[in-house]
């Protein structure tokens, strides 16, 4: 079943994916409240691969805190 | 069963269960009108907040009032406690159990099969979903567990009652709705990444945790196994009225049709069975527990 095998991917790389995506963008969002940091081209990138980091770090620990 | 059969004649099963029907028969709207008004206020809180008619700290706040109240109204809903064996009446379980927990973002199915579960295997350490929430090193340990999801053990579960065809078809049932709430906040996080964070991801994390120190630690902690013995009273320095009275979480294990505000009359008049029986703690019971907030310094 599709539906299955699509939870289970999201199950098995679901902190990498939270990672990237939500912390990755809730990052972004509070670096530009930053007015030093918040106009630099590269804060979205950096938000980004800080998020994918944590995420990578938290499925290879297999729990997040 | 050992506690019933030792308990004298004026304290028997069947006088029990006629007085904790007697409290099992009343229309709960209260309960409806908490989980599908919480519902409605956190999702007024999103264009509230979008359109700048709300302060986003604001909104949050609000939001965790919401996730709090959101888990009750839907566990009333699991044990078919509004449609009280009604047929016709049975959507109002599923409806209020579904809308109820949007804000804490699990799907209802999971969660009702689960908690049917623990209450048949109560504390049993390889059957009730439970038990990592119930009996931790203390109750930092719970708060951790339920921020990094670890005692969402549900994949274990679907292995441990494999052969229980309800189980796996309410299970799978319940997959694309738990999709939904995986796919649906990291879409909106790209989109409205601080309102996703602060009214629904935080919110649904503190009320995950408010609910299982609440509803799953204290109400178990330090019980065994046994109808009279895997829940307990007790109290601390919280008073019962913002802790959903968890308190008396022990008459819910023992008589889950009692409505959930019905519960402290109840108790007023099963107490002399519950001490009859043993009960961890019956004996600390006061005999008004109506406006009492059970407090204990």
């Amino acid at each position: 079943m599709i539906l299955e095998k699509i939870f289970d991917h999201v199950s098995n790389w679901n902190k990498f994916w939270f990672g990237l995506i939500f912390l990755g963008s809730v990052i972004n969002a509070i670096l530009k409240k930053f007015s030093l940091v918040g106009d630099s081209p590269y804060v979205l990138l950096f938000s980004l691969g800080a998020g994918a980091l944590i995420g990578i770090i938290a499925k290879i620990r297999g729990v997040w805190l | 069963m050992s506690e019933i059969l030792e308990t004298p004649p004026e304290f028997s099963f069947e006088k029990e269960k006629a007085i904790a029907k007697s409290f099992s028969q009343r229309f709960q709207w209260e309960m409806i009108l908490i989980g599908l008004g919480q519902a409605a206020i956190w999702l007024s809180l999103w264009p509230l907040v979008l359109n700048g008619f709300l302060d986003l700290w604001a909104g949050f706040l609000i939001a965790i009032l919401c996730a709090c109240f959101a888990y009750l109204p839907s566990h009333e809903a699991q044990h078919g406690n509004y449609s009280r064996g009604n047929p016709k009446l049975r959507w109002l379980d599923g409806f209020v159990g579904h809308i109820s927990l949007i804000t804490l973002k699990f799907p209802y199915h999971i969660l009702r099969i689960t908690h049917m579960k623990h209450h048949a295997y109560t504390n049993d350490p390889e059957k009730d979903p439970d038990y990592l929430n119930a009996h931790p090193k203390s109750v930092l340990t719970v708060i951790k567990n339920v921020l990094d999801g670890t005692t969402l053990q549900f994949g274990k579960y679907v292995d441990v009652f494999a052969s229980d065809k309800a189980f796996v078809n309410s299970f799978q049932k319940a997959i694309p709705i738990a999709m939904f709430y995986k796919f649906l906040p990291m879409v909106l996080v790209v989109i409205f990444p601080l309102e996703t964070l602060l009214l629904w991801w935080l919110p649904a994390k503190i009320g995950s945790v408010y609910t299982t120190v609440f509803f799953s630690y204290y109400p178990h902690l330090g019980t065994s196994t046994g109808r009279y013995k895997d829940t307990r009273f007790w109290s601390h320095w919280m008073p019962r009225f913002i802790n959903h009275s968890m308190q008396l979480h022990f008459i819910h294990h023992l008589h889950p049709s009692i409505g959930h505000y019905d519960e402290p009359k109840a108790i007023e008049e099963l107490k002399p069975f519950l001490i009859a029986r043993k009960v961890p703690g019956a004996d600390q019971i006061p005999d008004r527990i109506t406006l009492n907030p059970l407090i204990k310094i």
